[in-house]
């Protein structure tokens, strides 16, 4: 049986949902916004983990669960909880619900896209573009500091820098420009994150199951993300090949960092180097697929449905 | 060179850095975790090529990457006194900012680490009791039923790291490359202890295990920051032989 949790609405989660029901999938959806409706336990008793997990009454077994697709938003931003003061009964038994939740996920057998522990290595950039040169993947010249001469000096290097987040809080990328100047004193209160700028065409690369989807972005935004703000022209998206080595790569990578599903943000330049900016261990390919047509969701399907198969049939998985 | 990082706070920081300086590890530095959040000019540079690391220090004392050998890291997370500057509505970002920092500079140390930083801990995976519980198990250690329910209330102890209501029933032992240091254990407690490290993937863990009337030994407990005081000697000769040879890490 397949779990797929958050809030049904959400573009990724509807696209998932409407592939289960295409296929007729065996399927439980846990709407986090009926959570308040739900309860969880379990227990590891010598390794062993067991449990439940009751949705408005319905209980199933948690050892039924083969793979499970959550996403899901912080459950203190939820509507249902809006007005609730921050120590309000309600909101801590939404909390020790999730809280069960995500703990439950950490550890259960099932196929998890993704569990949290390693989409951890997104929570900082640069300690995750370390990780992604041994793939082989170039990683744009960074420089992370509080002194503003050594951005100066790195900026007169490069000619084009720009600036962005170390951590997972989104931030948009923008470019350093001359009226940033003043405020660059700002930075000795805590170091920020400054790259070379570099040219070429952005390539989103998602991975599930083996299976390799590149999508070629075209853009003159500095973060095509937020192309179409501000009178800009949106971004076009196409899908493209890549070659099976770059394809190879961007599974091993996926692999390596024990993630089942990511959106990989490469940068292929002009003279054909491959710079790799960032994995994305929770990818909001709705976008990409609506804009494509690109068959992601479905991919994501067949592994969900895979690892099910494989439960009730332990034979398929030695067959693979 | 080679740097002891912990907090100032921290007595076995304290101690393994005059220990190992009495063993004649030269030259080595005790960063604090205070000082670093405190004045001090960072210069971290990444690239295709490699990465690179500089900070100087309030007391003028200036740390490059190129020059250090090996590395005892205690820091369990940035010093307040690097954020709390923040105006309220930044600090949460100003927290996570300073946590990414330092969880790249510390990955990016050369030469041996013990530990080094994971996305879970900057000094070694800091993971949930329910994790442990897992990892303990399939080491070979016993371990209690441990059991959590959305019916837990944010105050509610977690069963599962057991407790004796005699203290002298615990005991605390240090798994480091291979070796056990501190308390007595069976020989079969100690292999699974080091199964549990592996299991980790970290250079040194700290392991609490708890016996009962019956002899019987139970996990209670795991740390990638445990009191090295408790490996003693021992621990120290093996620990600067580590930094001054290359270790595992």
């Amino acid at each position: 049986m397949i779990l797929v949790c958050g809030i049904p609405s959400e573009s990724p989660l509807r696209m998932v949902i409407a592939r289960l029901e295409d296929m007729h999938a065996d399927f439980v959806l846990l709407n986090q916004r009926e959570s308040l409706n739900c309860d969880l336990w379990f227990e590891i008793d010598n390794g062993e983990i067991r449990g439940q997990l009751l949705i408005s009454g319905h209980a199933y077994d948690l050892r039924d669960f083969a793979s499970v697709y959550p996403r899901l938003m912080d459950d203190r931003l939820l509507p249902e909880l809006a007005g609730e003061p921050a120590d309000s009964p309600l909101r801590a038994r939404c909390r020790a619900f999730h809280d069960t939740l995500l703990r439950w996920m950490e550890i259960s057998p099932a196929c998890v896209i993704n569990r949290c522990a390693p989409m951890a290595t997104n929570s900082s950039k640069p300690y995750q573009a370390q990780l992604i040169t041994k793939f082989g993947f170039r990683v744009p010249e960074t420089l992370i500091t509080n002194d503003p001469d050594r951005v100066r000096a790195f900026r007169a290097e490069h000619r084009r820098v720009i600036y962005k987040s170390i951590s997972a809080v989104r931030s948009i990328v923008k470019e350093l420009e001359d009226k940033d100047e003043e405020r660059l004193e700002l930075i000795r209160w805590c170091p920020i994150q400054f790259q070379a700028y570099v040219e070429g065409v952005n390539l989103r690369v998602h991975t599930i199951g083996g299976e390799v989807f590149a999508t070629a972005i075209e853009s003159d935004a500095t973060d095509y993300r937020y192309a179409g703000r501000d009178g800009g022209e949106p971004a076009g998206l196409r899908p493209v090949d890549i070659s099976d080595g770059l394809a190879d790569r961007c599974l091993r990578l996926t692999a390596s960092l024990g993630l089942e599903f990511a959106g990989i943000d490469l940068k292929i330049t002009p003279d054909g180097k491959v710079y790799c900016f960032e994995v994305n261990p929770s990818p909001a390919f709705s976008y990409y697929e609506g804009m494509t047509g690109q068959p992601i969701s479905a991919a994501v399907v067949r592994r969900l449905a895979g690892a099910a198969a494989e439960q009730e049939d332990p034979l398929l998985a030695l067959s693979c | 060179m080679w740097l002891v990082i912990s907090s100032s706070s921290d007595p076995s920081g304290i101690w393994s850095w005059q220990g190992l300086r009495q063993m004649g590890l030269a030259p080595l530095e005790f960063i604090t975790a205070e000082s670093l959040a405190s004045g001090c000019q960072w210069e971290h540079r990444l690239g295709s090529e490699g990465t690179s690391l500089k900070f100087s220090l309030p007391d003028g004392r200036v740390i490059s990457s190129s020059a250090v050998r090996g590395v005892l890291n205690r820091l369990s997370a940035p010093s307040p006194l690097a954020f709390d500057r923040a105006v309220a509505s930044d600090r949460d970002y100003a927290q996570a900012e300073m946590f990414a920092f330092y969880l790249s500079w510390l990955h990016s140390l050369p030469g041996t680490v013990i530990n080094r930083p994971v996305p879970s801990g900057l000094s070694g995976p800091w993971l949930h009791p329910s994790e442990w519980m897992m990892r303990a198990s399939r080491a070979g250690l016993r371990t209690s039923v441990y059991r959590q329910s959305s019916y837990d209330g944010a105050a509610a102890t977690r069963p599962g790291i057991y407790l004796p209501a005699d203290p002298r029933m615990m005991n605390n032992v240090i798994a480091f490359e291979g070796e056990v240091f501190g308390g007595m254990v069976p020989d079969s407690i100690a292999q699974a202890c080091i199964r549990l490290l592996e299991e980790s993937n970290t250079t040194m863990l700290g392991i609490s295990l708890c016996t009962d009337d019956h002899g019987r030994w139970t996990f209670a407990g795991a740390t990638p920051t445990p009191d090295l005081r408790c490996g003693g000697i021992p621990l120290l000769r093996h620990l600067a032989h580590s930094l001054v040879s290359g270790g595992h890490s």
